[in-house]
């Protein structure tokens, strides 16, 4: 039985003055998997899941999320409508405890600000953060940022999650926790698109994985394909990447 | 009861019986004005403070109340308490196409667009002479002691009207941060597109702030013009009646509660003793301390006055014993 | 209404549109390179006014002669505004920075109705009626020197700009203050050097101005609004921009008084506001 298609991306074109960012871009991310992208720097990742989020519109192409159009809606539209992302550079709401930062999540499928609070606490403890729920966000490590990241976007109640370099800059012993996290979040029934340098963990995790080079998918297919594939090895050639 | 039953309490009480504790109506002249900067400072703080969206054209809304009740009173003879509401409508409506326009977009617009609303309307008013007896102005047509027709013939009346204004706008700020458009305008302050990757729409929350801001402050002028019976375009869509009003916020609390109370106390101890220390003498003189003022609090004061009175408020709280009988 | 009276309406109104492009010019550069929006730039005209009528009254200067002192002043005025006041807000949040310079604005404009009471002043120079005679249209000798003038000065600003290093300098500022630091330009200087040649231009105005225009306290206040009209439609940071928007404003304020009347010309250019913000909030330089 095929799983359905969750989120589509067809023909994605995108310019800034005089970068092309992303052409033709196409891949598809299906019901319930975990989806790696990977790509050497200035591949378009992050660009792609600012198209698919609404922060761009697409000069051309068009996004498909359960089988309805939301090419160009805006964020908290395509977010209301079951996909939510994590940013690259965490953007906390610094001055605000960790638990008022998932609140400000949570408060979308929970307008009553109490239940909101206590759909906080919920999500805080399924990432770890319980502990944490009155610290001001902008003293914590980073890890806990990533993990409030992720927690706030939880707090939306996605079908989707967005997760953009969760991992970079974590420690090993952090990086398997992270990935312990996100596995434990597709099997709760959440479907996952995870951007990552951090081989070992995008390989391990992924049950497919699809490779941007200058904007456009090179490859696609299992961790074992892609980690033979000459296209792909040619597109890191001279890149040095690094765990973490 | 602890002292933090009592001590707001107690001073609930005070407020209730201080126009009978001052020795002249003047002096509850002063009270009324500053229940009403307080009235005003507040809302101005739902989309200033709360909303990080600066109006420094609020008398437009001001202004609107005040010119739609009076000509509305005027023209049909409708009572006072009904177009207090009309008055808030319409300053309310006015405020949605602003909103429209100048929240999807991220700068310094919609300072300036207000600043440009006000004036607009002021020489608007000016020129409309026929309708609105320009620079004239509109009076209240005096009617003695009529209570039905939002008219006392003592400042009581007025004061304590002012004063369940200025409580009620308390509430309703206090409600409103607590609700899910506060968390939502506190997340759009901190990181706008964070927020908007959360799922909240940026543009409608603060729009939904101006309106309310806006429809206090339009109610905030149906009672000023019932309240001193004349009202003429310079006097309530001036832009130094906009810039009074956002000072009163700013020197308060930019985005508390009770900042703007403190800051329209303040402010009129400010208006009130400058105008008596110069008796008008010195034209000029009072604004230009006021625009000190103003920088004064900008570079050393920012987050206002609230910060040091509440540390104060929580040193007395702390030292007061708990009232025996009720136990908490 | 003839032919004629549009003429000279479309006329008066370019020439004004020197003037508020001058001080809009200033209010961008200053946007452009110390990204603060600056309440006071009608005040920096108000000054540059008032100092230009006392030159005359007490010394006799004339008012075109008299840039040569009011210019330099009002750019040490900037530059001190800069470094005592714009400088410890320069990282603060909006309101901060709006209010500060709104704040300013109040102080000066009530410093000048505090010292020199609020009395309507002018300065009558020998050729103030002087008229050149084109057609059925007058031009006013006064108003078209205000052209030139301002023309001229947005001319070697913009030379200054792009042909000089330190004018090239200030512009690198406004793209991007931290690869500024790295290629050795300190962003300091740039700030001081921005705000003061804003409120230069800004003075320069009001002395070109002061020859046909009542010189009172609060002058500025109607030149602030028009000018943030302008900086808006010709897109914030623009100079070429604000030249152009200036053209534009001042042809539809001047039609508008016409057709209108006389109060209303600055409710339309309130409403050219609103359909920027509208139609084309980037301004006509920027991004659509």
């Amino acid at each position: 039985m095929t799983a359905s298609l969750m989120l589509e991306v067809d023909g994605l074109v995108k310019r800034f003055g005089g970068v092309q960012a992303v052409l033709d871009l196409s891949f598809h991310v299906r019901e319930g998997e975990i989806l790696g992208v990977i790509g050497p720097n200035g591949s378009g990742k992050t660009t792609t899941f600012n198209l698919i989020t609404g922060v761009y519109r697409p000069d051309r192409g068009r996004v498909r999320f359960a089988g309805h159009d939301i090419t160009g809606l805006p964020p908290y539209e395509v977010c209301a409508r079951g996909i939510c992302r994590t940013f690259q550079i965490a953007k906390p709401f610094r001055e605000l405890t960790v638990l008022r930062n998932v609140i400000m999540g949570t408060l979308l499928r929970h307008p009553d600000p109490a239940a909101a609070e206590a759909r906080g606490h919920e999500i805080l403890q399924t990432v770890g953060l319980e502990g944490r729920a009155r610290m001001v966000a902008g003293s914590l490590t980073t890890i806990d940022q990533r993990r409030l990241e992720v927690a706030r976007a939880l707090g939306t109640g996605p079908r989707l999650l967005l997760l953009d370099e969760t991992m970079a800059g974590l420690n090993p012993t952090e990086t398997e926790e992270a990935i312990r996290l996100i596995a434990s979040l597709r099997n709760q029934g959440l479907t996952v698109v995870v951007v990552e340098h951090v081989m070992r963990a995008i390989m391990s995790l992924s049950d497919r994985i699809v490779v941007l080079d200058q904007g456009t998918k090179i490859a696609e297919g299992q961790p074992k394909e892609i980690s033979s594939d000459p296209r792909v090895i040619q597109a890191y050639l001279g890149v040095e990447y690094r765990r973490a | 009861m602890s002292p933090r039953t009592y001590v707001p309490a107690g001073f609930l009480v005070f407020l209730l019986v201080l126009p009978h504790l001052l020795p002249n109506p003047f002096y509850v002249h002063i009270a009324v004005m500053m229940a009403v900067f307080a009235v005003l400072g507040g809302t101005w703080n739902i989309i200033g403070g709360y909303g990080g969206q600066l109006s420094l054209g609020h008398a437009a809304f001001f202004g609107t109340g005040a010119y739609v009740s009076t000509l509305l009173v005027n023209a049909y003879g409708i009572s006072p308490w009904i177009t207090l509401w009309l008055g808030g409508l319409a300053a309310l409506l006015l405020s949605v196409p602003v909103g429209i326009i100048c929240f999807r977009l991220q700068g310094p617009y919609f300072a300036i667009a207000s600043i440009g609303l006000a004036e607009a309307l002021r020489l608007l008013v000016l020129h409309f002479r026929d309708i609105t007896n320009g620079a004239q102005g509109l009076t209240v047509p005096f009617k003695g002691n009529a209570p039905w027709l939002l008219q006392f013939d003592s400042k009581f009346p007025y004061y304590y009207l002012a004063l369940v204004m200025a409580v009620g706008v308390v509430l309703i700020v206090r409600r409103m941060e607590r609700s899910r458009l506060g968390h939502y305008l506190v997340a759009i302050g901190q990181n706008q597109d964070a927020a908007e990757a959360l799922g909240i729409n940026s543009s409608r929350a603060k729009a939904k702030a101006l309106a309310l801001s806006a429809f206090l402050t339009g109610v905030a002028g149906v009672f000023y013009a019932q309240y001193t019976y004349v009202i003429h375009p310079d006097s309530v869509f001036g832009l130094g009646l906009s810039i009074q009003i956002a000072l009163v916020a700013i020197v308060g609390g930019v985005g508390t509660v009770l900042g703007p109370v403190l800051g329209a106390v303040i402010m009129e101890f400010f208006i009130q003793f400058t105008q008596i220390a110069f008796a008008g003498q010195y034209p000029g003189l009072e604004l230009m301390v006021y625009g000190g003022l103003l920088v004064a609090v900008i570079l050393w004061r920012p987050r206002g006055v609230i910060p040091w009175f509440a540390r104060l408020y929580e040193g007395l709280v702390a030292r007061l014993p708990a009232a025996r009988g009720a136990q908490a | 209404m003839d032919l004629t009276t549009i003429l000279q309406g479309l006329l008066t109104g370019i020439l004004m549109a020197g003037i508020y492009a001058l001080v809009a010019i200033g209010l961008t550069l200053i946007f452009g390179v110390v990204r603060i929006v600056n309440f006071a730039q009608g005040e920096f005209v108000m000054i540059g006014m008032y100092a230009t009528y006392w030159l005359w009254k007490l010394w006799g200067i004339d008012p075109y002669l008299s840039l040569l002192i009011t210019m330099p002043l009002l750019f040490c005025f900037g530059v001190l505004v800069q470094r005592f006041l714009f400088r410890p807000i320069l990282h603060a949040p909006d309101l901060a920075q709006i209010f500060m310079t709104v704040g300013i604005s109040v102080v000066l404009m009530n410093a000048a109705l505090f010292f020199f009471t609020a009395d309507f002043r002018s300065v009558k120079t020998a050729y103030a009626e002087w008229a050149l005679r084109l057609g059925g249209v007058t031009v006013s000798v006064t108003r078209l020197f205000a052209f030139l003038g301002a023309l001229l000065l947005a001319g070697l600003l913009t030379v200054f700009l792009t042909k000089t290093d330190v004018g090239k300098a200030l512009r690198a500022v406004a793209q991007d203050r931290e690869v500024c630091m790295l290629l050795g330009i300190n962003p300091e200087r740039m700030y001081l050097l921005a705000v003061g040649l804003g409120a230069a231009l800004a003075g320069a105005a009001g002395s070109l101005i002061v020859p046909f225009f009542y010189v009172f306290p609060t002058v500025g206040v109607v030149f602030v609004l028009v000018a943030f009209v302008v900086v808006i439609l010709g897109t914030l940071g623009s100079i070429e921009g604000a030249l152009l928007a200036a053209l534009i404003v001042g042809v539809a304020e001047s039609l508008g008084i016409l057709f209108a009347g006389a109060d209303l010309g600055l409710v339309v250019v309130f409403a050219i506001l609103v359909a920027t913000l509208i139609l084309r909030p980037s301004g006509l330089m920027g991004q659509a």
